[in-house]
Protein backbone atom coordinates (compact mmCIF):
# COMPACT_ATOMS: atom_id res chain seq x y z
CA UNK A 1 0.00 0.00 0.00
CA UNK A 2 1.40 3.39 -0.91
CA UNK A 3 0.45 6.85 0.25
CA UNK A 4 -1.07 9.24 -2.28
CA UNK A 5 2.23 11.06 -2.67
CA UNK A 6 2.13 14.08 -5.04
CA UNK A 7 -1.44 13.19 -6.00
CA UNK A 8 -2.50 16.83 -5.81
CA UNK A 9 0.29 17.98 -8.12
CA UNK A 10 -0.45 15.24 -10.66
CA UNK A 11 -4.13 16.15 -10.58
CA UNK A 12 -3.23 19.78 -11.04
CA UNK A 13 -0.50 19.59 -13.68
CA UNK A 14 -0.68 16.19 -15.41
CA UNK A 15 1.68 13.23 -15.39
CA UNK A 16 5.02 15.10 -15.27
CA UNK A 17 4.30 18.56 -13.96
CA UNK A 18 7.64 19.15 -12.18
CA UNK A 19 10.60 18.56 -14.47
CA UNK A 20 13.80 17.43 -12.80
CA UNK A 21 12.15 15.76 -9.83
CA UNK A 22 14.34 12.83 -8.80
CA UNK A 23 12.33 10.07 -7.15
CA UNK A 24 12.98 6.36 -7.35
CA UNK A 25 9.72 5.69 -9.21
CA UNK A 26 10.67 7.85 -12.21
CA UNK A 27 14.47 7.95 -11.74
CA UNK A 28 15.58 4.42 -10.86
CA UNK A 29 19.03 3.91 -9.40
CA UNK A 30 20.63 3.34 -12.82
CA UNK A 31 19.44 6.81 -13.79
CA UNK A 32 20.14 8.56 -10.53
CA UNK A 33 23.58 7.13 -9.74
CA UNK A 34 25.31 8.60 -12.82
CA UNK A 35 23.93 12.01 -11.94
CA UNK A 36 25.17 11.68 -8.39
CA UNK A 37 28.62 10.50 -9.44
CA UNK A 38 28.97 13.46 -11.79
CA UNK A 39 28.25 15.65 -8.78
CA UNK A 40 31.12 14.17 -6.78
CA UNK A 41 34.25 16.28 -7.19
CA UNK A 42 37.63 16.05 -5.52
CA UNK A 43 37.47 19.72 -4.53
CA UNK A 44 34.71 22.32 -4.48
CA UNK A 45 35.06 26.03 -5.16
CA UNK A 46 34.74 28.18 -2.05
CA UNK A 47 31.72 29.92 -3.53
CA UNK A 48 29.87 26.63 -4.13
CA UNK A 49 30.37 25.74 -0.49
CA UNK A 50 29.95 29.12 1.22
CA UNK A 51 28.35 31.32 -1.42
CA UNK A 52 24.71 31.46 -0.40
CA UNK A 53 24.68 29.52 2.84
CA UNK A 54 27.51 29.36 5.30
CA UNK A 55 27.48 26.24 7.43
CA UNK A 56 30.09 25.12 9.94
CA UNK A 57 29.84 22.22 12.39
CA UNK A 58 31.86 21.01 15.32
CA UNK A 59 31.98 18.32 17.98
CA UNK A 60 32.35 19.72 21.48
CA UNK A 61 33.12 17.49 24.44
CA UNK A 62 30.64 18.94 26.92
CA UNK A 63 27.05 17.97 27.84
CA UNK A 64 24.53 19.30 25.32
CA UNK A 65 22.11 20.80 27.83
CA UNK A 66 24.88 22.77 29.51
CA UNK A 67 26.19 23.99 26.17
CA UNK A 68 22.67 24.99 25.14
CA UNK A 69 22.21 26.98 28.37
CA UNK A 70 25.43 28.83 27.74
CA UNK A 71 24.68 29.66 24.11
CA UNK A 72 21.12 30.69 24.91
CA UNK A 73 22.53 33.65 26.84
CA UNK A 74 23.50 36.32 24.32
CA UNK A 75 26.35 37.40 26.58
CA UNK A 76 28.20 34.14 25.79
CA UNK A 77 29.05 35.93 22.53
CA UNK A 78 31.28 38.20 24.62
CA UNK A 79 33.49 35.14 25.18
CA UNK A 80 33.49 32.93 22.12
CA UNK A 81 33.04 35.30 19.20
CA UNK A 82 36.05 36.92 17.64
CA UNK A 83 34.97 40.53 17.97
CA UNK A 84 31.60 41.25 19.61
CA UNK A 85 32.24 42.91 22.98
CA UNK A 86 30.59 45.04 25.64
CA UNK A 87 27.11 43.52 25.80
CA UNK A 88 24.69 45.69 27.68
CA UNK A 89 20.90 45.42 27.93
CA UNK A 90 18.76 47.97 26.06
CA UNK A 91 15.43 49.38 27.05
CA UNK A 92 13.80 46.72 24.91
CA UNK A 93 13.39 43.41 26.72
CA UNK A 94 15.86 40.75 25.49
CA UNK A 95 17.65 43.08 23.10
CA UNK A 96 21.38 43.52 23.73
CA UNK A 97 23.68 46.22 22.46
CA UNK A 98 27.39 45.51 21.95
CA UNK A 99 30.27 46.61 19.75
CA UNK A 100 31.55 44.64 16.79
CA UNK A 101 35.24 45.44 16.79
CA UNK A 102 35.42 44.25 13.18
CA UNK A 103 33.86 47.55 12.21
CA UNK A 104 35.09 50.96 13.28
CA UNK A 105 32.88 52.27 16.08
CA UNK A 106 30.20 49.79 15.13
CA UNK A 107 27.28 48.81 17.33
CA UNK A 108 25.74 45.37 17.02
CA UNK A 109 22.29 44.52 18.36
CA UNK A 110 21.40 40.96 19.33
CA UNK A 111 18.35 39.04 20.47
CA UNK A 112 18.26 35.28 21.05
CA UNK A 113 15.32 33.17 19.91
CA UNK A 114 15.62 29.77 21.52
CA UNK A 115 13.91 26.43 21.91
CA UNK A 116 15.04 24.32 24.81
CA UNK A 117 13.49 21.07 23.61
CA UNK A 118 15.30 21.04 20.26
CA UNK A 119 18.23 23.04 21.68
CA UNK A 120 18.09 25.66 18.97
CA UNK A 121 19.65 29.06 19.59
CA UNK A 122 19.10 31.65 16.88
CA UNK A 123 20.98 34.89 17.23
CA UNK A 124 19.04 37.66 15.50
CA UNK A 125 21.49 40.48 14.99
CA UNK A 126 22.18 43.64 13.02
CA UNK A 127 24.92 46.18 12.77
CA UNK A 128 24.14 49.80 13.69
CA UNK A 129 20.44 49.50 14.56
CA UNK A 130 18.16 47.27 16.62
CA UNK A 131 14.85 47.75 14.80
CA UNK A 132 15.35 45.18 12.05
CA UNK A 133 17.49 42.24 13.11
CA UNK A 134 18.34 40.58 9.79
CA UNK A 135 21.75 38.93 10.44
CA UNK A 136 20.49 35.62 11.75
CA UNK A 137 22.82 32.90 12.99
CA UNK A 138 20.99 29.60 13.29
CA UNK A 139 22.57 27.20 15.76
CA UNK A 140 21.53 23.85 17.09
CA UNK A 141 23.13 21.73 19.78
CA UNK A 142 22.64 18.02 19.20
CA UNK A 143 23.34 15.25 21.72
CA UNK A 144 26.45 13.56 20.33
CA UNK A 145 25.34 10.29 21.90
CA UNK A 146 22.59 10.14 19.31
CA UNK A 147 24.53 11.17 16.23
CA UNK A 148 28.11 10.09 16.98
CA UNK A 149 27.54 7.41 19.61
CA UNK A 150 29.69 9.22 22.15
CA UNK A 151 29.03 11.70 24.94
CA UNK A 152 29.20 15.39 24.12
CA UNK A 153 27.61 17.89 21.78
CA UNK A 154 27.51 18.50 18.09
CA UNK A 155 26.95 22.13 17.15
CA UNK A 156 25.41 22.95 13.77
CA UNK A 157 25.62 26.56 12.65
CA UNK A 158 24.22 28.07 9.47
CA UNK A 159 24.09 31.62 8.23
CA UNK A 160 22.10 32.61 5.13
CA UNK A 161 23.19 35.34 2.73
CA UNK A 162 20.48 37.89 3.41
CA UNK A 163 20.32 40.50 0.60
CA UNK A 164 21.22 43.21 3.12
CA UNK A 165 24.73 41.71 3.27
CA UNK A 166 25.22 42.98 -0.29
CA UNK A 167 23.50 46.32 0.21
CA UNK A 168 23.08 48.15 3.53
CA UNK A 169 19.48 49.34 3.63
CA UNK A 170 20.12 51.59 6.63
CA UNK A 171 23.12 53.67 5.54
CA UNK A 172 21.95 56.53 7.72
CA UNK A 173 22.62 54.43 10.84
CA UNK A 174 26.24 53.72 9.92
CA UNK A 175 29.03 55.71 11.52
CA UNK A 176 30.35 58.26 9.04
CA UNK A 177 33.37 57.21 6.96
CA UNK A 178 33.24 53.58 8.10
CA UNK A 179 35.15 51.88 5.30
CA UNK A 180 33.66 48.37 5.41
CA UNK A 181 30.13 46.96 5.55
CA UNK A 182 29.55 43.65 7.28
CA UNK A 183 28.50 42.01 4.02
CA UNK A 184 31.85 42.89 2.43
CA UNK A 185 33.26 40.20 4.69
CA UNK A 186 30.83 37.47 3.60
CA UNK A 187 33.55 35.37 1.97
CA UNK A 188 35.38 35.26 5.29
CA UNK A 189 32.36 33.96 7.15
CA UNK A 190 33.09 30.26 6.51
CA UNK A 191 36.59 30.34 8.00
CA UNK A 192 35.62 33.12 10.43
CA UNK A 193 32.72 31.21 11.91
CA UNK A 194 34.79 28.04 12.10
CA UNK A 195 37.40 29.98 14.04
CA UNK A 196 34.73 31.17 16.45
CA UNK A 197 33.24 27.69 16.74
CA UNK A 198 36.71 26.47 17.71
CA UNK A 199 36.81 29.21 20.34
CA UNK A 200 33.50 27.89 21.65
CA UNK A 201 34.87 24.36 21.69
CA UNK A 202 38.04 25.37 23.53
CA UNK A 203 36.16 27.39 26.17
CA UNK A 204 33.36 24.87 26.79
CA UNK A 205 35.73 21.89 26.88
CA UNK A 206 38.10 23.67 29.26
CA UNK A 207 35.27 24.39 31.69
CA UNK A 208 33.79 20.91 31.37
CA UNK A 209 37.14 19.13 31.74
CA UNK A 210 38.10 21.23 34.75
CA UNK A 211 34.84 20.97 36.66
CA UNK A 212 33.80 24.57 36.04
CA UNK A 213 30.21 25.34 35.09
CA UNK A 214 29.94 25.87 31.32
CA UNK A 215 27.92 29.00 31.96
CA UNK A 216 30.21 31.10 34.20
CA UNK A 217 29.06 32.58 37.47
CA UNK A 218 29.05 36.16 36.21
CA UNK A 219 26.51 35.22 33.57
CA UNK A 220 24.32 33.29 35.99
CA UNK A 221 24.40 36.02 38.62
CA UNK A 222 22.38 38.53 36.65
CA UNK B 1 70.33 19.64 -11.67
CA UNK B 2 70.73 17.37 -8.71
CA UNK B 3 67.55 17.65 -6.64
CA UNK B 4 68.36 15.04 -4.04
CA UNK B 5 71.59 16.38 -2.71
CA UNK B 6 74.57 14.18 -3.35
CA UNK B 7 72.54 11.28 -4.72
CA UNK B 8 73.22 10.78 -8.43
CA UNK B 9 70.43 11.77 -10.78
CA UNK B 10 68.54 9.43 -13.04
CA UNK B 11 66.86 10.47 -16.26
CA UNK B 12 63.91 9.29 -18.26
CA UNK B 13 65.55 9.58 -21.66
CA UNK B 14 62.71 8.36 -23.86
CA UNK B 15 59.53 6.34 -23.99
CA UNK B 16 58.27 4.19 -26.83
CA UNK B 17 54.81 2.76 -27.15
CA UNK B 18 52.81 0.19 -29.05
CA UNK B 19 49.07 0.15 -29.73
CA UNK B 20 47.52 -2.97 -31.31
CA UNK B 21 46.15 -2.46 -34.80
CA UNK B 22 42.63 -3.54 -33.93
CA UNK B 23 40.86 -0.23 -33.17
CA UNK B 24 37.47 -0.97 -31.68
CA UNK B 25 34.69 1.64 -31.72
CA UNK B 26 32.22 2.07 -28.88
CA UNK B 27 29.49 0.69 -31.13
CA UNK B 28 31.15 -2.70 -30.98
CA UNK B 29 29.79 -3.00 -27.44
CA UNK B 30 26.32 -1.71 -28.07
CA UNK B 31 25.57 -4.76 -30.23
CA UNK B 32 26.15 -6.92 -27.17
CA UNK B 33 24.94 -4.51 -24.55
CA UNK B 34 22.93 -6.29 -21.98
CA UNK B 35 21.02 -4.82 -19.10
CA UNK B 36 23.92 -4.19 -16.74
CA UNK B 37 22.63 -1.69 -14.21
CA UNK B 38 26.05 0.03 -14.30
CA UNK B 39 25.72 0.79 -18.04
CA UNK B 40 25.10 4.50 -17.63
CA UNK B 41 27.51 4.86 -14.74
CA UNK B 42 30.05 7.59 -15.55
CA UNK B 43 32.81 5.37 -14.17
CA UNK B 44 32.14 3.11 -17.17
CA UNK B 45 31.09 5.57 -19.87
CA UNK B 46 32.83 4.17 -22.95
CA UNK B 47 35.61 5.93 -24.84
CA UNK B 48 35.07 6.47 -28.57
CA UNK B 49 37.76 3.91 -29.39
CA UNK B 50 40.14 1.52 -27.73
CA UNK B 51 42.68 -0.92 -29.16
CA UNK B 52 42.41 -4.65 -28.61
CA UNK B 53 45.35 -7.01 -28.53
CA UNK B 54 44.85 -10.13 -30.58
CA UNK B 55 43.74 -13.16 -28.63
CA UNK B 56 47.16 -14.79 -28.97
CA UNK B 57 49.18 -11.58 -28.60
CA UNK B 58 51.09 -11.81 -25.35
CA UNK B 59 52.48 -9.14 -23.03
CA UNK B 60 55.90 -10.14 -24.26
CA UNK B 61 54.84 -9.63 -27.89
CA UNK B 62 53.53 -6.18 -27.09
CA UNK B 63 56.58 -5.12 -25.12
CA UNK B 64 58.80 -6.38 -27.93
CA UNK B 65 56.87 -4.20 -30.37
CA UNK B 66 57.23 -1.13 -28.13
CA UNK B 67 60.97 -1.82 -27.81
CA UNK B 68 61.24 -1.93 -31.62
CA UNK B 69 60.18 1.72 -31.71
CA UNK B 70 62.83 2.53 -29.12
CA UNK B 71 65.67 0.80 -30.92
CA UNK B 72 64.60 2.48 -34.16
CA UNK B 73 65.51 5.79 -32.57
CA UNK B 74 68.42 4.83 -30.35
CA UNK B 75 69.90 1.95 -32.33
CA UNK B 76 69.86 -1.68 -31.28
CA UNK B 77 73.07 -1.05 -29.36
CA UNK B 78 71.02 0.61 -26.63
CA UNK B 79 69.71 -2.79 -25.55
CA UNK B 80 73.22 -4.05 -24.92
CA UNK B 81 73.60 -1.33 -22.28
CA UNK B 82 70.55 -2.45 -20.25
CA UNK B 83 71.56 -3.56 -16.78
CA UNK B 84 68.07 -3.58 -15.30
CA UNK B 85 64.85 -4.82 -16.88
CA UNK B 86 61.59 -4.16 -15.05
CA UNK B 87 58.28 -5.43 -16.44
CA UNK B 88 54.67 -5.07 -15.40
CA UNK B 89 51.33 -6.36 -16.60
CA UNK B 90 48.12 -6.58 -14.65
CA UNK B 91 47.18 -9.69 -16.63
CA UNK B 92 50.34 -11.81 -16.88
CA UNK B 93 50.51 -14.23 -19.78
CA UNK B 94 50.75 -16.95 -17.17
CA UNK B 95 49.93 -16.30 -13.52
CA UNK B 96 52.97 -18.27 -12.48
CA UNK B 97 55.60 -16.02 -13.99
CA UNK B 98 56.01 -12.50 -15.24
CA UNK B 99 57.18 -11.31 -18.61
CA UNK B 100 60.75 -10.34 -17.68
CA UNK B 101 62.59 -13.53 -18.55
CA UNK B 102 60.95 -13.98 -21.92
CA UNK B 103 61.29 -10.29 -22.78
CA UNK B 104 65.04 -10.48 -22.10
CA UNK B 105 65.31 -13.57 -24.28
CA UNK B 106 63.39 -11.95 -27.14
CA UNK B 107 65.54 -8.83 -26.95
CA UNK B 108 68.68 -10.93 -26.79
CA UNK B 109 69.85 -9.33 -23.58
CA UNK B 110 70.92 -10.73 -20.26
CA UNK B 111 70.79 -7.92 -17.73
CA UNK B 112 72.04 -8.26 -14.18
CA UNK B 113 68.59 -7.39 -12.85
CA UNK B 114 65.23 -8.66 -14.13
CA UNK B 115 62.27 -7.84 -11.90
CA UNK B 116 58.59 -8.44 -12.67
CA UNK B 117 56.71 -5.77 -10.77
CA UNK B 118 53.27 -7.02 -9.92
CA UNK B 119 52.05 -4.17 -7.72
CA UNK B 120 51.66 -0.52 -8.62
CA UNK B 121 48.67 -1.27 -10.86
CA UNK B 122 47.70 1.71 -12.99
CA UNK B 123 50.51 3.74 -11.37
CA UNK B 124 53.13 1.01 -11.91
CA UNK B 125 55.18 3.25 -14.21
CA UNK B 126 55.81 5.59 -11.28
CA UNK B 127 56.68 2.73 -8.94
CA UNK B 128 59.05 1.28 -11.56
CA UNK B 129 60.75 4.66 -11.98
CA UNK B 130 61.36 4.69 -8.26
CA UNK B 131 62.63 1.14 -8.30
CA UNK B 132 64.91 1.96 -11.23
CA UNK B 133 66.19 5.02 -9.38
CA UNK B 134 66.96 2.96 -6.30
CA UNK B 135 68.78 0.30 -8.30
CA UNK B 136 70.68 2.71 -10.53
CA UNK B 137 71.77 5.01 -7.74
CA UNK B 138 72.93 2.11 -5.59
CA UNK B 139 75.29 0.77 -8.21
CA UNK B 140 73.19 -1.82 -10.03
CA UNK B 141 74.14 -0.40 -13.39
CA UNK B 142 73.81 2.58 -15.70
CA UNK B 143 70.70 1.82 -17.78
CA UNK B 144 67.25 0.47 -16.96
CA UNK B 145 64.49 -0.53 -19.33
CA UNK B 146 61.03 -0.36 -17.78
CA UNK B 147 58.24 -2.07 -19.66
CA UNK B 148 54.49 -2.05 -19.06
CA UNK B 149 51.85 -3.96 -20.99
CA UNK B 150 48.09 -4.23 -20.81
CA UNK B 151 46.21 -6.77 -22.87
CA UNK B 152 43.07 -7.60 -20.96
CA UNK B 153 40.73 -5.64 -23.27
CA UNK B 154 41.14 -8.06 -26.15
CA UNK B 155 41.07 -11.06 -23.85
CA UNK B 156 39.03 -10.87 -20.63
CA UNK B 157 36.71 -8.12 -21.79
CA UNK B 158 36.00 -9.59 -25.21
CA UNK B 159 34.57 -12.77 -23.75
CA UNK B 160 31.00 -13.50 -24.70
CA UNK B 161 29.57 -13.00 -21.20
CA UNK B 162 31.88 -10.21 -20.11
CA UNK B 163 31.54 -7.95 -23.17
CA UNK B 164 27.91 -7.36 -22.22
CA UNK B 165 28.99 -5.65 -19.00
CA UNK B 166 29.38 -1.89 -18.74
CA UNK B 167 32.96 -2.31 -17.49
CA UNK B 168 33.99 -4.13 -20.70
CA UNK B 169 33.79 -1.09 -22.97
CA UNK B 170 36.38 0.96 -21.05
CA UNK B 171 39.71 -0.95 -21.11
CA UNK B 172 42.10 -0.66 -24.02
CA UNK B 173 45.32 -2.48 -24.77
CA UNK B 174 48.84 -1.29 -25.40
CA UNK B 175 52.41 -1.41 -24.21
CA UNK B 176 55.13 1.08 -23.44
CA UNK B 177 58.78 1.09 -22.48
CA UNK B 178 60.85 3.74 -20.81
CA UNK B 179 64.61 4.16 -21.10
CA UNK B 180 66.10 5.27 -17.79
CA UNK B 181 69.75 6.08 -17.31
CA UNK B 182 72.13 7.33 -14.68
CA UNK B 183 72.49 10.88 -16.00
CA UNK B 184 71.09 14.35 -15.64
CA UNK B 185 69.99 14.74 -19.24
CA UNK B 186 66.26 14.48 -18.48
CA UNK B 187 66.15 14.30 -14.72
CA UNK B 188 63.60 12.60 -12.53
CA UNK B 189 63.23 15.35 -9.93
CA UNK B 190 61.34 13.50 -7.26
CA UNK B 191 58.99 10.57 -6.70
CA UNK B 192 56.28 9.88 -4.15
CA UNK B 193 54.86 6.40 -3.65
CA UNK B 194 52.15 5.72 -1.11
CA UNK B 195 50.66 2.39 -0.14
CA UNK B 196 47.17 1.88 1.23
CA UNK B 197 47.26 -1.82 1.92
CA UNK B 198 43.89 -1.85 3.64
CA UNK B 199 42.23 -1.26 0.26
CA UNK B 200 44.02 -4.11 -1.50
CA UNK B 201 41.33 -6.68 -0.73
CA UNK B 202 38.71 -4.50 -2.42
CA UNK B 203 40.13 -5.54 -5.78
CA UNK B 204 38.15 -8.64 -6.66
CA UNK B 205 37.37 -10.86 -9.61
CA UNK B 206 33.90 -12.25 -10.01
CA UNK B 207 32.11 -14.87 -12.09
CA UNK B 208 28.55 -16.14 -12.35
CA UNK B 209 28.17 -18.68 -10.84
CA UNK B 210 30.80 -17.68 -8.31
CA UNK B 211 34.12 -19.54 -8.26
CA UNK B 212 37.75 -18.95 -7.39
CA UNK B 213 39.63 -17.47 -10.33
CA UNK B 214 41.73 -20.59 -10.79
CA UNK B 215 38.80 -22.98 -10.57
CA UNK B 216 37.09 -24.04 -13.76
CA UNK B 217 33.45 -23.16 -14.26
CA UNK B 218 30.93 -21.91 -16.75
CA UNK B 219 31.05 -18.28 -15.68
CA UNK B 220 33.63 -16.02 -17.30
CA UNK B 221 35.67 -13.88 -14.93
CA UNK B 222 35.26 -10.12 -14.71
CA UNK B 223 36.09 -7.33 -12.26
CA UNK B 224 33.90 -7.37 -9.16
CA UNK B 225 32.14 -4.00 -8.94
CA UNK B 226 29.08 -2.75 -7.18
CA UNK B 227 27.74 0.71 -6.57
CA UNK B 228 29.23 1.07 -3.11
CA UNK B 229 32.66 -0.01 -4.29
CA UNK B 230 32.54 2.36 -7.26
CA UNK B 231 31.89 5.33 -5.01
CA UNK B 232 34.63 4.30 -2.62
CA UNK B 233 37.16 3.86 -5.42
CA UNK B 234 36.15 7.19 -6.95
CA UNK B 235 36.60 8.93 -3.61
CA UNK B 236 40.00 7.30 -3.06
CA UNK B 237 41.18 8.29 -6.53
CA UNK B 238 39.89 11.82 -5.99
CA UNK B 239 41.98 12.07 -2.83
CA UNK B 240 45.10 10.00 -3.41
CA UNK B 241 46.31 11.28 -6.76
CA UNK B 242 46.17 15.02 -5.97
CA UNK B 243 47.82 14.32 -2.59
CA UNK B 244 50.71 12.43 -4.18
CA UNK B 245 51.13 15.15 -6.83
CA UNK B 246 51.08 17.88 -4.19
CA UNK B 247 53.67 16.09 -2.07
CA UNK B 248 56.07 16.03 -5.03
CA UNK B 249 55.24 19.61 -6.04
CA UNK B 250 55.95 20.84 -2.51
CA UNK B 251 59.36 19.19 -2.50
CA UNK B 252 60.44 20.42 -5.92
CA UNK B 253 59.02 23.89 -5.27
CA UNK B 254 56.53 23.99 -8.15
CA UNK B 255 52.88 24.98 -7.77
CA UNK B 256 50.53 22.28 -9.07
CA UNK B 257 48.89 24.81 -11.35
CA UNK B 258 52.28 25.65 -12.86
CA UNK B 259 53.07 22.12 -14.04
CA UNK B 260 53.73 22.13 -17.77
CA UNK B 261 52.18 18.71 -18.19
CA UNK B 262 50.32 16.18 -16.11
CA UNK B 263 49.91 12.63 -17.34
CA UNK B 264 47.93 10.12 -15.32
CA UNK B 265 46.24 6.81 -15.59
CA UNK B 266 42.84 7.28 -17.20
CA UNK B 267 40.15 5.11 -15.61
CA UNK B 268 37.34 7.42 -16.77
CA UNK B 269 36.60 11.03 -17.64
CA UNK B 270 35.24 11.78 -14.19
CA UNK B 271 38.53 11.21 -12.41
CA UNK B 272 40.42 13.15 -15.09
CA UNK B 273 38.09 16.10 -14.49
CA UNK B 274 38.32 15.86 -10.73
CA UNK B 275 42.12 15.76 -10.73
CA UNK B 276 42.33 18.87 -12.91
CA UNK B 277 40.03 20.69 -10.53
CA UNK B 278 41.85 19.51 -7.44
CA UNK B 279 45.23 20.57 -8.80
CA UNK B 280 44.03 23.82 -10.34
CA UNK B 281 45.38 22.71 -13.70
CA UNK B 282 43.74 23.65 -17.02
CA UNK B 283 42.50 20.44 -18.71
CA UNK B 284 44.67 21.04 -21.78
CA UNK B 285 47.80 20.63 -19.66
CA UNK B 286 46.49 17.29 -18.37
CA UNK B 287 47.08 15.24 -21.48
CA UNK B 288 44.99 12.11 -21.89
CA UNK B 289 44.17 9.67 -24.67
CA UNK B 290 41.02 8.27 -23.10
CA UNK B 291 38.84 8.91 -26.17
CA UNK B 292 41.25 6.96 -28.40
CA UNK B 293 42.68 4.33 -26.07
CA UNK B 294 40.34 3.88 -23.12
CA UNK B 295 41.65 2.75 -19.76
CA UNK B 296 45.09 1.36 -20.44
CA UNK B 297 45.91 0.74 -16.81
CA UNK B 298 49.68 1.16 -16.28
CA UNK B 299 50.30 1.93 -19.95
CA UNK B 300 48.36 5.20 -19.97
CA UNK B 301 51.05 7.31 -18.27
CA UNK B 302 53.80 6.66 -20.83
CA UNK B 303 51.35 6.70 -23.77
CA UNK B 304 49.97 10.07 -22.71
CA UNK B 305 53.48 11.38 -22.14
CA UNK B 306 54.54 10.30 -25.61
CA UNK B 307 51.47 11.97 -27.12
CA UNK B 308 52.58 15.27 -25.60
CA UNK B 309 56.16 14.79 -26.79
CA UNK B 310 55.09 13.85 -30.32
CA UNK B 311 53.03 16.91 -31.03
CA UNK B 312 55.38 19.29 -29.28
CA UNK B 313 53.11 20.07 -26.35
CA UNK B 314 56.19 19.86 -24.16
CA UNK B 315 59.76 20.77 -24.91
CA UNK B 316 63.13 20.65 -23.19
CA UNK B 317 63.05 22.04 -19.68
CA UNK B 318 59.33 21.52 -19.09
CA UNK B 319 58.19 20.01 -15.81
CA UNK B 320 56.13 16.88 -16.32
CA UNK B 321 54.19 15.17 -13.55
CA UNK B 322 53.33 11.49 -13.92
CA UNK B 323 50.74 10.27 -11.45
CA UNK B 324 48.12 7.65 -10.83
CA UNK B 325 46.52 5.24 -8.42
CA UNK B 326 46.11 1.49 -8.45
CA UNK B 327 43.38 -1.11 -8.23
CA UNK B 328 40.75 -0.15 -5.66
CA UNK B 329 43.05 2.48 -4.17
CA UNK B 330 45.83 0.39 -2.60
CA UNK B 331 48.65 2.47 -4.10
CA UNK B 332 49.22 5.94 -5.48
CA UNK B 333 52.30 7.54 -6.92
CA UNK B 334 53.60 10.68 -8.57
CA UNK B 335 56.91 11.41 -10.27
CA UNK B 336 58.18 14.74 -11.55
CA UNK B 337 60.53 14.91 -14.50
CA UNK B 338 62.21 17.87 -16.08
CA UNK B 339 61.94 16.69 -19.65
CA UNK B 340 65.27 17.00 -21.40
CA UNK B 341 63.98 16.80 -24.95
CA UNK B 342 66.16 13.71 -25.17
CA UNK B 343 64.02 11.91 -27.71
CA UNK B 344 66.22 11.66 -30.78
Amino acid sequence: MTLPALEDITAHGGADPIPGLMRVETSPKEKATPILLEMIHAVYPHDDVFGEFCTVNQFIDCPPDELYEYLADARSLEEWTYSTRGFTPTEEDGLWRAYDLLGDDTEIYTRTVVNRESRTVDYHCAWDQGRHLWMIYLMRVVDAQLVLNKPGSVVLWTNCRHPFYDDNPFPETAPPQRPAWVGDLWDMFGPGHLLELKNLKAIAEYRHHNGLPVTPDWMRAS
Amino acid sequence: MNPVGTQPTISLIDVATYLPENRVPAEWYTQYSGDDSLRDNPMFRPPDFRHHAAIDESNVDMIERAVAALTERHGSGVLGEVDILLTHSQLPDLPILGAGGEVAARLGINPEWIVDVHNGGCAAFVLMLKLARQLLTSGAGRTALIAVAQNSAGKIFEQEQVRKLAQASVPGDGAAVGLVTLSDASPVLDIECRYFGKHAADMTLAADPARRWWESGSGQGYVGFNEGKIIKVLARGNRQVPQAVRAVCDRIGVKTGDLDLLVTNQPNRLLLRNWDEALGLPPERHRDTFHECGNMFAVAIPVNFEAAVLDGQIGAGDIVMMAGFAHAGDFAGAAAIQWGGTRT
